[in-house]
């Protein structure tokens, strides 16, 4: 899991309303890797979650102006993440057999090879059990145990209900456990 | 507590998220219920499986792609490139004129006695002296050269950012050309009689369809500016794409560095050149093919023109360069290899996409794509 959000780095919002070139620079290198990874569990394609993540910037930069700073830079961005990658999903074109490729680069690091191998199966079984979960449920289970976003951080990302985060998570993980039933 | 109630909090007891209320009804049902105790230990082994999972970083280059798509340029910059846009694609016509009547400068600054003589010699304006001047004035009256995006020599973004005030500078570059010819605007007419007849029979002429079939004089510069345009494939080719020299930022006079050398050869008076041989060498550039060929029918060649620009800026890529073959408008472009597939898609819902050679090795694709009815 990722390391906690945290605050926004100091200054930045301040320096990116000013129009500060460089502050843009600061904020795509700050959050590359949280858009991104959000992007790729929810897609399962590397080149299309760059693709989104890219358009999240380009959105963040184009709405900058208007950000009322009423949300943390970090959850604004996973705000519009998940957006576009829900708008993606529902995309006529995009409503393909893709779901296996989701979480296709999650690790093996497991030293000896009897446990690597185990735990390979496990990962390909962990890959399809979280692919499956129905795209609301899979999105709230990414943010919170693979991005490592608080309850209210979620929720203030999806603008959500905190409760709704609670049981859609909740639903999540009893999905989960059952497809995994047999690793446990 | 029921069990059903009970597992409804085993979620939230993962995340440390109960009222102390919840965690004790909780604790005080799984004292006594093994099978709920078994379900808890499942879930978290569960939520311990997920939380396992390495969280992914974005590819090698991806800030830089977001930031050179975003383009974050100033209004008052991207004001002044649109009103130079004309200058920075001038009909080779009119390119032709300067060229001439830059190599009359030269001659006239390195001949003394030329100038000598030029004292005792009253000039009188004829016809072809105001060539310079209006020929630009038809490059605003075309609508395709008027409006079209002259992308080649932009910067990347990030450097372009730190270079502004640079920039500003560098961008009227173009115009000296005409500065420098207006005063001996009469000598360099009678001293350049080598390309006969460019200036006069070309300047009425002049239009972007006429371009394919460019006699003699305007083929020099036409030759010079895919001169150019290939040197900046190359730039792409070596993936130095981003870390272009500022020095391609203004372009240079039209096809002047080809040429000047010939004329130093003629008149042994070049070491007084400085305006024209600052310009950076095209010669020997190789004509490099590109990695993808396609053809685009559209009902509007213009509108498509600008769309393609757009989209490559979108996908991380830029214009290199653009011609006439044929009477067909061909753009050429970099697209990163990485975004090829999203700007072969998006491409094709401009219109009817024909991709006739397709080479996809290099991280960044020189793209060339012929566009018409």
């Amino acid at each position: 899991m990722r390391e906690a959000l945290g605050a926004d780095p100091p200054g930045l919002l301040e320096r990116l309303r000013a129009g500060e070139p460089r502050a843009f620079e600061e904020l795509v290198t700050a959050y590359q890797h949280r858009v991104f990874g959000v992007a790729l569990r929810m897609l399962g394609s590397r080149a299309e979650a760059e693709e989104i993540a890219q358009e999240v910037f380009l959105r963040a930069y184009r709405a900058l102006a208007d950000f009322r700073g009423d949300a943390r830079l970090g959850t604004w961005l996973y705000g519009i993440a998940s957006r576009l990658c829900l708008n993606r999903l529902a995309s006529p074109d995009r409503r393909v057999a893709r779901g296996d490729a989701a979480l296709a680069d999650v690790p093996a690091a497991t030293p000896d090879a009897a446990a690597a191998a185990e735990r390979a199966e496990l990962d390909a079984a962990l890959r399809a059990a979280i692919a499956g979960l129905p795209e609301d449920r899979r999105l709230v289970l990414v943010l919170r145990d693979v991005e490592g976003l608080s309850y209210e951080e979620i929720a203030e990302a999806l603008a959500l209900d905190p409760g709704t985060v609670r049981s859609r998570l909740h639903r999540a993980r009893l999905q989960l456990k059952e497809k995994l039933e047999r690793f446990a | 507590m029921t069990c059903t109630e009970t597992r409804d909090l085993f979620s939230a007891l993962a995340d440390d998220a109960l009222t102390p209320a919840e965690r004790a009804a909780l604790d005080a049902h799984l004292a006594g219920c093994a099978d709920c105790r078994r379900e808890l230990a499942g879930l978290l082994r569960t939520v311990k499986l997920v939380r396992a999972i390495d969280p992914a970083r974005a590819p090698a280059g991806f800030v830089d792609r977001v930031l050179a798509a975003a383009r974050p340029e100033p209004a008052p910059k991207r004001l002044a490139r649109r009103l130079l846009a004309p200058w920075q694609t001038l009909p080779l016509g009119a390119a032709a004129l300067f060229l001439i009547a830059g190599l009359a400068v030269l001659l006239f600054l390195g001949s003394h006695e030329q100038q000598q003589a030029a004292r005792y010699q009253p000039t009188t304006p004829g016809p072809a002296a105001q060539a310079p001047t209006a020929a630009p004035r038809e490059t605003g009256s075309s609508a395709t050269t008027a409006t079209r995006e002259s992308t080649p020599a932009a910067p990347p973004a990030r450097s372009r950012k730190l270079e502004t005030a640079k920039n500003r500078v560098e961008q009227p570059a173009p115009a000296e050309p005409r500065a420098e010819t207006t005063a001996p605007r009469t000598m360099a007419e009678r001293q350049v009689a080598a390309p006969p007849a460019a200036p006069e029979g070309r300047r009425t002429k002049v239009d972007s369809s006429e371009r394919a079939q460019a006699p003699a004089g305007e083929r020099f510069s036409s030759t010079a500016e895919d001169a150019r345009a290939d040197a900046t494939t190359d730039a792409a080719k070596e993936g130095k794409l981003r870390q272009e020299p500022p020095a391609f930022q203004s372009p240079p006079p039209f096809g002047a560095s080809r040429v000047a050398p010939s004329v130093a050869d003629k008149s042994q008076t070049m070491p007084q050149v400085a305006p024209l041989s600052r310009t950076r060498p095209m010669t020997g550039v190789p004509t490099a093919a590109p990695d993808v060929s396609a053809h685009l029918r559209v009902p509007d060649v213009t509108l498509a023109e600008l769309s393609l620009i757009e989209l490559a800026a979108r996908v991380g890529g830029r214009q290199t360069g653009r011609r006439i073959d044929g009477g067909r408008v061909v753009v050429e472009l970099a697209v990163p290899r990485d975004a090829y597939a999203q700007f072969v898609r998006e491409a094709t819902a401009l219109g009817s996409l024909s991709i006739e050679r397709q080479a996809t090795e290099r991280p960044v694709l020189a793209v060339t794509v012929t566009v018409s009815n």
